[in-house]
């Protein structure tokens, strides 16, 4: 089941050719697929004129239809996307229409330019299975019922956590899914709290041991957070133990107690500054002023 | 804060000499080199240390001016000190072998620590600059009246900027600036690399653009072609029906050149010529109509061989080569080829440009760098704004002060003193200007005193002890008098060192009870 977006531009003929090859080889496998938002069907597209392998089925209309797959009793439901942004909400009536045994729904979107949908009315549709697409992020939204399976390898570097797809079986007894992580490599967001005793070296080797402690073989975006001694400066070139970190974003704060500087300094401008840009928040535009001000004085001050 | 006791016990010339001092005013009389200097000198070093300068530098530093004349390694002294009703006593040992300084608390016998800035609290957070400018105050090191107004306003510049507390308002200004414009070169970085990739990106878009037009080129060539070689093959098909428009030609298919009939028909009209015309002449005409009807199946014949070429066709028919006059199912093959790779391309294309259009969408790192932009410029805005409102604030408080002093010293003659934008310095004498060169030195000196002790009342917490060196030199005794007064009547403790006896008969004249001490 692929929901869409397995390009993410419109597709070359040549790749078509390529993900064919690889599709027919799948033994005893029948392969459902749509069109969804990036790899809209055009009116040149090449998905309105290729031929697939016998066992891969592409869902060309716009409107809802059906593909049925007698061997496995199975039905599959959805329709792909001929423009970028469709805002109706397709799938709000979609019932099943009980034309094989077991029934999928196989859809992408579900934001408000995508197909806007709620995942429970979804579920309430009847199918066995919704299998979504549109989100790169793996989420299983209802137990064994509705499931985003996300793109199989992170595709930028926000595409964080384990990728892969969604595994499953329709028995009698219902539906069971599970994730199956298939990316070797996942971005990770990693937060580095620094503190005051900090140095490069000690920061570095922070760095390295949560790398060591999370995989070595993922990729880290990595923010520093917490308070940094003032004259600490950090050179974020070489903070890079593993060749494994995309980028490094700078967020400490110099551990300046701002009280009591400004206690201090009531009757000069330090002090002064500082209680003019006060209170502000910690992520505010202001704050951030304050930090680089009080740095700059403190700096230079004499003796 | 009141100086209470000098313990001297071994600095410069003294030798365990105590001097106790009391409230008000305290005169430390001395003839020239007797040591005045040396006591003022004591006083800051056990306030603020005494550094041992490096090298050659050390030769004629204060430390190894005041460095004892017998027993040099033994260079030490005391100060007793009251402050909030408690006295402690600073205890330093300034020789380099013993080095050591102390502050006790004499009422609780508690230890404080200077390094903690236990004693820096003690004064009120004055630091050594400002004591120097401020509670100590020397005679202007400077010989003529002109310079003399320079050091005034370089003296008003430092403390207009910055008060205490060290802070160098232009340096950090600079900083930011730098900071500022190291951010936007990363942006600037930023923009470029993003230019660098969209201009590969650009310039890959123009090579599948360029691919596109080829192809549609040679696409149309080949329609061109098609349509040109079915039209020759219609036109060629029409040419083989056309010229044979006769009768003869109607009924003969169009396949046979000469239709058997034709051939028939001839024999026939020459047998009938033989038969009817009589002997000789039948000879003659049946050999002339045989000749006839050979002419005419000869010519027939010809015609059906020769192909009617047109001179360009002709060279064209030249110039190709033997392997391009391909079939038209090859061409036919090569349009339909041709026309998906056109498509594939195109296709390309349109990525490459959507791929354009999401580079225009500003990132993450650029708006972070913007915003650390921003708030460098948002700390610079902020920081001139307030050095603005806290300079004429300041201004205006001390120009007040330093006015309300210097009228009294002068007794009303200068009601004030004004300081303009660029830091000139001039008085108000009856309603009429009066610019700092044009007065004399001993005013200068008394609009110095009157600035110093304006500026002390900002720069201290605490009531200092003011210590004054020689200062009165150059007042008259009118205005030494006026200056006394105020003195004793604003200030709770004051040190004058004077090698005159000037100061004490008139503050004996005064009725002000003075302390008076003999060095």
């Amino acid at each position: 089941m692929i929901a869409g977006d397995i390009f993410h531009r419109q597709p070359l003929l040549r790749e078509l050719k390529e993900m064919n090859s690889v599709l027919a080889s799948a033994v005893d496998t029948e392969v459902v697929m749509i069109a969804g938002n990036h790899d809209f069907i055009k009116k040149d597209s090449y998905y309105r004129s290729f031929r697939w392998a016998d066992n891969v089925h592409m869902i060309l209309d716009d409107k809802i239809s059906c593909v049925e797959l007698e061997k496995i009793q199975t039905a599959v439901y959805g329709c792909s996307y001929y423009k970028r942004e469709i805002k109706d909400a397709v799938f709000d009536k979609a019932f099943p229409k009980k034309r094989q045994k077991y029934e999928i729904l196989l859809a992408h979107g579900g934001d408000e330019k995508h197909i806007p949908f709620q995942y429970r009315s979804l579920a309430e549709l009847g199918y066995d299975y919704v299998a979504l697409g549109h989100i790169h992020m793996p989420q299983i939204l209802i137990e064994n019922q509705v499931a985003y399976a996300g793109a199989l390898e992170p595709v930028d570097t926000g595409d964080t956590g384990a990728h892969g797809f969604m595994a499953g079986e329709i028995t009698e007894q219902g539906c069971r899914i599970q994730f199956v992580p298939f990316a070797s490599r996942q971005y990770i967001h990693m937060d580095v709290e620094v503190n005051r005793k900090m140095t490069g070296y000690l920061l570095k080797n922070q760095i390295r041991k949560q790398i060591e402690d999370l995989g070595v073989q993922n990729i880290y975006k990595i923010t520093l957070t917490g308070f940094r001694d003032p004259d600490m400066i950090y050179n974020l070139e070489d903070m890079d133990p593993c060749g494994n970190i995309v980028g490094i974003t700078d967020h400490t704060k110099p551990a300046y107690q701002l009280q009591k500087l400004m206690e201090e300094n009531r009757d000069n401008i330090l002090g002064q500054f500082i209680e003019s840009l006060n209170g502000n928040d910690q992520d505010s535009i202001e704050y951030q002023a304050l930090c680089e001000g009080v740095q700059a004085l403190m700096e230079t001050r004499r003796g | 804060m009141k100086i209470r006791e000098l313990i001297l016990k071994n600095f410069g010339k003294f030798t365990d000499r105590h001097i106790q001092l009391d409230d008000g005013i305290n005169i430390l009389y001395g003839e020239n080199e007797s040591g005045k200097s040396t006591i003022h000198t004591f006083i800051r070093g056990m306030f603020y240390g005494m550094e041992r300068g490096r090298g050659r530098a050390a030769v004629n530093d204060t430390y190894s001016i005041y460095e004892p004349w017998e027993n040099s390694n033994f260079y030490s002294g005391s100060l007793r000190f009251e402050s909030g009703g408690k006295v402690f006593r600073i205890d330093r040992n300034f020789d380099r072998y013993s080095k050591k300084a102390e502050l006790i608390c004499e009422d609780d016998g508690e230890l404080l620590s200077i390094e903690e800035g236990d004693l820096e609290m003690l004064l009120g957070g004055l630091r050594a600059e400002s004591y120097d400018n401020t509670v100590s105050v020397q005679q202007l090191k400077v010989q003529t009246s002109q310079s003399l107004a320079g050091e005034l306003r370089n003296y008003a510049t430092n403390y207009y900027t910055s008060g205490t507390a060290g802070i160098d308002l232009e340096s950090a200004m600079k900083k930011l600036q730098e900071k500022k414009k190291e951010q936007e070169h990363t942006i600037k970085d930023a923009l470029i690399q993003r230019q660098q990739k969209r201009e590969y990106i650009e310039q890959e878009a123009s090579y599948v653009w360029r691919d596109v037009h080829r192809l549609e080129c040679e696409a149309a060539n080949i329609d061109e072609e098609l349509k040109h070689r079915r039209e020759r093959e219609k036109s060629e098909d029409e040419y083989r029906e056309e010229p044979n428009k006769r009768v003869v030609d109607e009924l003969r298919p169009s396949k046979w050149r000469i239709h058997p009939i034709e051939i028939i028909v001839f024999a026939v009209i020459i047998a009938l010529a033989f038969v009817i015309i009589s002997k000789p002449w039948n000879y003659l005409v049946s050999i002339v109509i045989f000749l006839l009807c050979l002419i005419y199946v000869w010519n027939r014949m010809k015609v059906g061989k020769k192909q009617e070429k047109t001179p360009p066709e002709l060279i064209l028919e030249e110039i190709t080569p033997e392997e391009e006059k391909i079939s038209l199912e090859q061409l036919e093959w090569e349009r339909i080829h041709l026309r998906a790779e056109l498509k594939e391309k195109k296709i390309q294309y349109e990525n490459l440009q959507e791929q354009l259009a999401e580079l225009d969408e500003v990132g993450q790192e650029f708006r972070e760098n913007d915003r650390k932009c921003q708030a460098i410029q948002l700390a610079m805005d902020r920081l001139q704004e307030l050095s603005e409102t806290m300079q004429k604030k300041m201004k205006k408080e001390l120009d007040e002060k330093a006015s309300e002093i210097i009228s009294q010293i002068t007794d009303g003659k200068y009601e004030k003193l004004l300081i303009d934008e660029n830091l000139h310095i001039s008085l108000m004498s009856h309603g009429r200007r009066v610019d700092i060169e044009q007065v004399s030195r001993g005013t200068v000196e008394q609009i110095y005193f009157a600035l110093r002790m304006s500026a002390g009342s900002f720069l201290q917490e605490e009531d200092l002890p003011v210590i004054l060196d020689d200062t009165f030199a150059y007042y008259d005794d009118e205005r030494l008098m006026e200056t006394l007064r105020w003195l004793a009547d604003h200030k709770s403790q004051v040190l004058i060192f004077t090698c005159q006896k000037r100061e004490e008969q008139l503050l004996k004249e005064m009725g002000i009870e003075i302390k008076r001490e003999e060095i």
